[in-house]
């Protein structure tokens, strides 16, 4: 295989072997020094156990034989690579399957487990540095917080989890404090030093086990209770992700639904309808705020999710407008940076969805490039009448 | 009827060679050739991918099979993808015979290189880039949602091909169809997007993150989240910025490309805004990229895989069979599940 008229756009040095020339028989002897490599082949150890699998090869012990060993090795330039990376092939993961509510029919509602005003606190502490959970709006943490299941631990030297096991639950300490144990095998062994090293200790107010809230993957160490009458609260991976799912899932449905009802967008795809419910930012403001102020300049567009909100215009004390539920203002932001023709205030305490004019050309391009597709052409007149803010 | 009479000519015929690879827990693959039929037919080579149902049970993988199989019987004929030829199954076992790709994985190679220089890297990039188009745009949506080098097997030619569809996902049927983000966690942990370890329902955007990891590790030899722990991974992809180190050097679009598929805030993720796809393409790390030659393999690869003769596996590791579940598969769980493996 000569590499003669190896025209690659992708430029003419982009032979590994240095040479310019790309041939079978160079990799050959590319392949070959790692036979010298300390490191063992991967094929070496594992033929004879082949043979005896379930398909017997004809032609097995010839191909072993001769087969390069695209063994792991150890970088061989340290400065440059980082030194503990493991080079090994990477496996995948996966959870259970998760689907919404409004697709199974099923009447799953989280689980609500009663606590104290100081618990909740304690509680919200806990995980408050926890990126898994840093993301949550409120009602995902209240209900996160309602589903930790109080566990007792009633006596010392109770192994909560053990490493190499399968892991569910993740652990926050209410009262008392648990050894952290590794053993460097992977997994818990038998004997008096089967737990391995201990590697930390975990109060009240800490938390372990996190890995499980997001895939079953063998606990990486042993925790065990170190005095008697402690307390902790569990939480199980199906729980915490339904949950978020399923707070996801009913708002992207609503944003979706409500994008539909602005005349602006009439000619989005539902694609790209499902495009902008992603990129919405929930915001939350209280009664009496000012969302928007007439004369400012327009920069993105809100869409009610909860609560009333009035539109004013200067010199006039009665609202021009009113807004509910699933109305939307301000939305000739994304046409063009002309000021705001009112303000709009809310007067009870108000969730709104909004995004920004960037946001949306960012992944829709020019909206008047939208409004032209369709029926909108005649949208200036159109528009000034469905929209209280436009500058007449 | 047909189908039936294919599924016996297959597994009468195969006669079994060679155990190959074994990407997952519950998969094997082997290589098999028919036993009999012309010289020409004996000298053809395929690649079974080997499921036991009460392993797909137990780690509760039944859709992504059921999906694997669909999609995979939709893509085929693709350039980039590997075809399957066929799905049938017997009382214990699923099988997908699949076009063999004697070249290997292309993480085989990477680790052997410790890194590609740019060019070689945009080769494999551009050819990726391709794929994602036709999965995310042509295809109404599909996510593979398992890019890493593993999964890049290289052919005769050196070109890639993609395999393993276990985690692909059809997020909506056609361009006007309403496309459903999808919530199950998976891929490889430093491979994942933020949206899917926060839960917050992911699209085909994950693919484009995914890629632009893949591009790092081409240039640096390992990707820029890691750690032993798969936690302080996730800790990272969510906290951390993508950093580059001094050595290897990175041009300034290579560093730019990976930053904007790398990105958190998916209105701004390349790949995911306006543009989609073309936009990647146009991309300055792609400059001079003829992406007509590309489709059509005009060139060949930068590394040609040293294959002997067809159904020469040395470009695989060859894995020991590990004493994966040996449960039965009973006629209660036949009763049971039967009914979600039909299409095989």
């Amino acid at each position: 295989m000569s590499s003669a008229g190896f025209t690659s756009p992708f430029g003419a040095n982009t032979n590994p072997f240095g040479s310019g020339r790309v041939e079978t028989g160079s990799m050959h002897r590319v392949v070959e020094e790692d036979e010298n490599d300390v490191v063992t082949s991967p094929t070496t150890p594992s033929f004879g156990v082949t043979g005896g699998g379930l398909f017997q090869g004809p032609f097995g012990a010839d191909a072993a034989s001769d087969a390069p060993s695209f063994g792991l090795r150890s970088p061989p330039n340290p400065e440059s690579y980082p030194a503990q990376y493991n080079f090994a092939r990477r496996t995948s993961v996966s959870a259970e399957s998760l689907k919404p509510v409004a697709d199974t029919y099923d009447n799953w509602t989280p689980p609500q487990h009663p606590k104290s005003e100081e618990q909740i606190e304690r509680l919200k502490n806990a995980i408050s540095g926890n990126f898994l959970f840093s993301h949550l709006d409120d009602e995902q943490s209240a209900q996160i917080l309602g589903a930790l299941v109080e566990k007792p631990i009633p006596t010392k030297g109770i192994k909560v989890i053990t490493q190499g096991d399968a892991g569910d639950f993740f652990y926050v300490v209410e009262k008392g404090s648990f050894d952290v144990y590794v053993n460097s095998s992977g997994a818990l062994q038998p004997g008096p030093d089967g737990m391995g090293q201990i590697v930390g200790t975990i109060e009240a107010g800490g938390s372990f086990g996190e890995l499980a809230l997001m895939y079953n993957a063998p606990r990486a160490a042993t925790v065990i209770s170190v005095e008697s009458h402690c307390t902790l609260w569990a939480l199980d991976r199906l729980t915490f992700r339904r949950i978020l799912m399923e707070s996801t899932f009913a708002r992207r449905r609503m944003y979706e639904s409500f994008l539909e009802e602005v005349p602006l967008l009439s000619s989005l795809t539902p694609y790209e309808r499902s495009k902008i419910a992603d990129a919405l930012e929930s915001q939350k403001f209280p009664k009496g705020h000012v969302i928007i102020r007439e004369g400012d300049p327009g920069h993105s567009f809100f869409l009610l999710e909860a609560g009333e909100a009035v539109a004013y215009r200067s010199g006039n004390d009665t609202p021009v407008k009113h807004y509910h539920k699933g109305d939307f203002f301000g939305e000739l932001a994304l046409l063009n940076d002309a000021p705001r023709a009112a303000s709009v205030v809310s007067t009870t305490e108000v969730k709104v969805a909004t995004l920004g004019k960037s946001a949306f050309q960012r992944l829709l391009g020019p909206v008047e490039g939208i409004m032209r597709r369709t029926k909108y052409v005649g949208v200036k007149s159109g528009v000034e009448e469905m929209d209280p803010l436009h500058v007449p | 009827m047909m189908m039936m009479l294919l599924l016996w000519w297959l597994l009468a015929v195969c006669q079994p060679a060679q155990l190959t690879r074994c990407p997952g827990t519950f998969a094997r693959v082997v290589l098999v050739r028919p036993s009999h039929g012309t010289e020409a037919d004996r000298n053809k080579v395929f690649a079974l991918k080997i499921l036991r149902k009460t392993e797909v049970i137990k780690l509760k993988q039944i859709d992504h099979v059921r999906h694997e199989r669909q999609i995979l019987a939709d893509v085929s004929g693709h350039p980039f993808i590997t075809s399957l030829i066929a799905s049938f199954s017997d009382h214990d076992f699923l099988y997908l015979l699949l076009d063999y790709i004697p070249g290997g994985e292309l993480f085989s190679y990477l680790r052997k290189f410790r890194r590609f220089d740019e060019d070689m890297a945009r080769f494999y990039a551009a050819e990726i880039v391709l794929v994602l188009e036709y999965l995310h745009e042509h295809q109404g949506g599909i996510a593979y949602r398992d890019m890493k080098p593993e999964n890049l097997l290289l052919d005769a030619d050196g070109h890639i091909k993609l395999v393993d569809f276990g985690f692909a996902k059809r997020l909506g049927n056609n361009a006007n169809d309403h496309p459903v983000e999808t919530y199950t966690l998976c891929g490889t942990p430093e491979y994942l997007a933020p949206e899917v370890i926060h839960n917050k329902g992911h699209t085909t955007a994950v693919d484009w993150w995914a890629l632009g990891i893949l591009i790092y590790e081409f240039l640096t030899g390992y990707p820029p989240f890691w750690h032993q722990n798969p936690i302080e991974i996730y800790r990272q992809i969510i906290e951390k910025p993508v950093v580059f180190p001094n050595d290897p050097p990175i041009s300034d679009e290579a560093k730019d490309i990976i930053r904007q598929f790398c990105t958190v805030d998916r209105s701004r993720r390349l790949g995911n805004i306006s543009g989609g796809a073309a936009r990647v393409k146009a991309h300055p790390f792609f400059r001079g990229v003829d992406w007509d030659a590309v489709m059509q393999k005009r060139h060949r690869g930068p590394i040609i895989p040293p294959i002997r003769y067809p159904g020469d596996a040395q470009c695989f590791d060859i894995y020991p069979e590990e004493d994966v579940g040996n449960d039965e598969y009973t006629d209660d769980l036949a009763m049971m599940y039967d009914d979600y493996f039909k299409d095989f």
